[in-house]
């Protein structure tokens, strides 16, 4: 072989391995800067950032907007938490249905959307997910960013070899130091996802939250899954939400499922152990995040629909049921928001002195009926200050 | 404790520069033209580490 | 999609033996594999799907090229020789004592690290030279190392293939210890036992004359002092694991590295090793990339979706007559991608089937890593014959005298599987 012939390869495969390093660096950047528009409901009267309540996270890619809705009457307040992991769409749109339409009658929400915002800038490695998108809404198509479970190595690296979770010394996978439902309570001086945890216990202690949800989907495969997982201290009110909704609403029933309480960094057992507030969190099925699944694209993400999990339920391998219909994105987040109200509800019927009153959010068969893009305004048709980039 | 663990993620980005700059030594070096294609994929990853993009 | 999925892993087979055939590296067939399968699923050629894929094991590598780098120090500074020296001098009497203790020292750095290219590359060298010197063979050495290197990647605290899995089925990693101990160390004696048992005694005065000498101000704490930096500093974050910064293996190996420099006899060129040490782990890196992209591109197109259904919607007896050989082989192919493919669905399903999921994916994660010498990756093995400069024959020699220590090990926790609820009490 030639010195020359050696050379032109090499030149070759360099500017190649350029051409790659370029085209693939701009759909990485693109993805990490993406700002999707909120659009705020009338009910927002304000919108703070965490750092607010603990700042030392300013400036960092945590440092997430947090959505005050206060009816400016006495009652509660509650705290809904969507995006605690950006690879589960039906949360952080669910959260963003309740920033864009829910007005409050008494009392207070607040809701976040992207609570790992790091993580939604980020897509994993090895998995193949999608980087966007799209709902349909009654304006155009509005783009999503499509994120992973555990936050961009870019905003937290190195991981330790094995992560030790604060303070109860549990050991876990060392890449859950970037999950945020691993690290509750969460450690002042710790990575940033810690970090992240532990602005959220300052802000639902000072905001004096007095029920707390955290909202997941998961996959078919794994046992908690179409549940309310409950500290003890919520139990009656998971109880009740889920017989409520299975007998009355939904097409397929919500169970309810005790937080063990030797398993911990998870917000279920951490937020009603660490604060005041009582600590539910939501799982909806998401065929996209089985790994028997077949084709990884954006049609599965948002239908549902996948034969390969549907083989694997023909076998008998899975915790809730999928057929033709899959499990669509408007589906999940019917559930989602249906779950939320009538916990709300029963949380106010429970507390008489701590009301929380929510009007203009969708049900579950008003969503599925709409569709979730239905519930979503055009941010050009909005006056400005009412409109938010995240 | 946040500025040692900032200095030590700046650590493992020094680490990554010194990776990519033994790959182009490695390119310009080998006389293997599949070594050299090689050492190009394996750039790719350290180089976009480098400049913070993934 | 089952038939779409089904060409797709088709035409990736038939890209990787031509390329095979048209003499391309195992690391560009796999490459080139993988962009077929994507053209073939109709994604053209999706350049961020495949640089995605690159990052797979990104730190992964980091920690092999600085674990690397360290060992490759310590042996310039003249303290492997000094090492194998002194394990010929005090023990060439006492074959079960001198075999022994060459087993520990071959399980500590992948139990720390979770990685048997690791253990490889510190200890390699240095155990293998002691194990010729006691008349074992150039064959049986190579086996030696490298069974017991699987069995370090698997041994406690760090087992990434149990992490892995336990963390995709939201497992937290709790009560791993016991049941991974006592099948690794028992699969390690027992490697180093069935090979290395028969031998001669060791010529002591041969080997000395024949084994480089030492800097003359080596000592034992020159040697000793940076593994104890590396032991400390891991212990240091698990002892306090709230007031230590987040290291990460790849700093803590480079510390070590800096505890080499700073008490040597001999000045040490940093760059230059540094440079070498890159260049050496290039063929180990270059496979870990490829395979990342190769993964990614079967999760794309369903390709990585039917090796899974496949494997969890066998019956269960089937399952566990076919797991010995299912496991290693997902590892060669897919390196610790194979802990997420299969682990996943597969405790879920035992634990649905009333298994003990803690036992069951403790006995898995060791079938793992012995998976390491197979192809087409083949990580830990080519490692081992690497670094021992290993003339014979990779598969009719090197594997095929692993075989039988793999095959009782295999065995050994194929029964910790089918019966981990019985065994549920070395759950800690």
């Amino acid at each position: 072989m030639s010195e020359k012939y050696i050379k032109t390869v090499k030149i070759i495969s360099f500017c190649i391995a350029l051409i790659l390093m370029i085209m693939a660096g701009r759909a990485f950047y693109e993805h990490r800067y993406f700002k999707g528009a909120i659009v705020l409901s009338p009910g927002v009267t304000e919108v703070k950032k965490l750092s607010d309540y603990f700042s030392p996270l300013e400036g960092t890619a945590n440092d997430c907007n947090i959505y005050i809705l206060d009816s400016g009457n006495p009652g509660g307040t509650v705290m809904v938490l969507g995006g605690t992991h950006p690879e589960e769409p039906g949360a952080n749109l669910a959260a963003q249905v309740l920033v864009e339409n829910a007005q409050l009658e008494k009392g207070r929400l607040i809701v976040v959307i992207w609570a790992n915002r790091s993580a939604s800038t980020v897509s994993r490695p090895g998995d193949a997910y999608p980087q966007f998108y799209h709902i349909s809404t009654d304006w155009g198509v509005k783009k999503f960013r499509m994120g992973d479970r555990w936050a961009n190595p870019l905003d937290s690296w190195p991981d330790p070899e094995v992560y030790v979770n604060y303070p109860s010394r549990q050991l876990l996978a060392y890449m859950d130091i970037r999950n945020l439902n691993r690290t509750w309570p969460g450690k002042a001086d710790g990575a940033l996802v810690e970090r992240t945890c532990y602005a959220f216990i300052e802000l639902i202690k000072e905001e004096k939250v007095g029920l707390f949800i955290d909202l997941h989907e998961a996959e078919l495969e794994y046992p908690v899954i179409s549940t309310i997982v409950a500290n003890q201290n919520a139990q009656e009110i998971a109880a009740m939400v889920s017989m409520i909704l299975t007998a009355f609403e939904f097409k397929r029933p919500i169970g309810m499922e005790f937080s063990p309480p030797s398993l911990h960094g998870l917000s279920h057992r951490e937020v009603g152990d660490y604060s005041d507030a009582l600590s539910l969190l939501f799982e909806a099925p998401e065929p996209f995040l089985d790994r028997v699944r077949g084709i990884t694209d954006e049609h599965l993400l948002l239908t549902g629909k996948d034969p390969f999990v549907m083989k694997a339920g023909e076998y008998g391998l899975l915790y809730e049921k999928i057929d033709e219909e899959g499990w669509p994105i408007d589906v999940r987040v019917g559930r989602h928001c249906s779950t939320i109200l009538q916990s709300v509800q029963t949380y106010s019927e429970m507390y008489p002195d701590k009301v929380v009153a929510i009007s203009k959010v969708p049900r579950y068969a008003e969503v599925i009926e709409n569709g979730v893009g239905h519930y979503f305004y055009d941010p050009d048709e909005a006056p400005t200050d009412r409109v938010v980039y995240e | 404790m946040t500025t040692i663990n900032l200095v030590i993620m700046i650590i493992y980005h020094i680490i990554s520069v010194f990776v990519v700059f033994v790959l182009i030594w490695s390119i310009i070096k080998t006389k293997d033209v599949q070594e050299a294609i090689l050492y190009c994929i394996i750039l790719i990853p350290f180089t976009l580490r480098v400049f913070h993009i993934k | 999609m089952f038939i779409h999925a089904g060409m797709i892993l088709v035409v990736m087979a038939v890209t990787f033996a031509v390329a095979k055939l048209l003499k391309l590296t195992i690391e560009l067939s796999m490459f080139v594999a993988a962009i077929a399968g994507a053209l073939a699923h109709g994604a053209g050629i999706p350049v961020r799907h495949i640089v995605d894929g690159a990052f797979t094991y990104y730190d992964v590598c980091l920690i092999f090229i600085t674990a690397t780098f360290f060992m490759n120090l310590l042996k310039e500074a003249g303290g492997v020789t000094y090492i194998i020296r002194g394990i010929i001098t005090t023990f060439h009497r006492q074959r079960f004592v001198c075999l022994l203790l060459l087993t520990l020292v071959l399980l500590i750095p992948g139990a720390l690290t979770g990685s048997g290219a690791v253990t490889v590359l510190i200890m390699g060298t240095m155990v293998g030279n002691v194990l010729t010197y006691m008349g074992i063979s150039e064959t049986r050495t190579a086996a030696i190392i490298f069974l017991c290197a699987a069995m370090s990647a698997a041994a406690p605290p760090i087992n990434l293939w149990a992490m892995m899995a336990a963390a995709g089925s939201n497992m937290p990693y709790v009560g791993f210890m016991q049941p991974l101990l006592i099948i690794t160390v028992s699969g390690a004696l027992l490697s180093m036992f069935i090979l290395g048992w028969k031998g001669k005694a060791v010529d002591l005065e041969k080997a000395l004359k024949e084994l480089p000498t030492p800097p003359e101000k080596m000592n034992f704490l020159r040697v000793i002092i940076p593994f104890l930096v590396f032991f400390a500093l891991v212990l240091a974050g698990r002892i306090w694991p709230f007031q230590m910064p987040i290291l990460g293996l790849p700093l803590m190996f480079l510390i070590s590295a800096f505890a080499v420099f700073l008490i040597s006899p001999k000045k040490l060129p940093l760059l230059e090793i540094a440079s070498t040490t890159i260049r050496q782990l290039i063929p180990l890196v270059g496979i870990m990339i490829v395979v990342g992209v190769l993964i990614q591109i079967m999760a794309l197109s369903g390709a990585r979706g039917l090796i899974s259904l496949g494997v969890v919607t066998l019956p269960l007896t089937v399952l566990f007559a076919a797991l010995w050989l299912i496991l290693p082989w997902s590892e060669g192919l897919v390196q610790y991608a194979a802990a997420p493919l299969l682990g996943v669905p597969l405790i879920l399903l035992f634990n649905m089937k009333g298994l003990n999921p803690v036992i069951a994916l403790s006995a898995m994660a060791v079938m793992w890593p012995l998976g390491d010498c197979l192809p087409p990756t083949a990580v830990v093995g080519r490692a081992t014959v690497i670094e021992l400069k290993y003339k014979g024959s990779y598969y009719g020699e090197f594997v095929k005298t692993c075989l039988i220590p793999m095959l009782i090990i295999l065995f050994v926790c194929t029964l910790f599987i089918i019966f981990s609820k019985q065994l549920s009490f070395l759950v800690g």
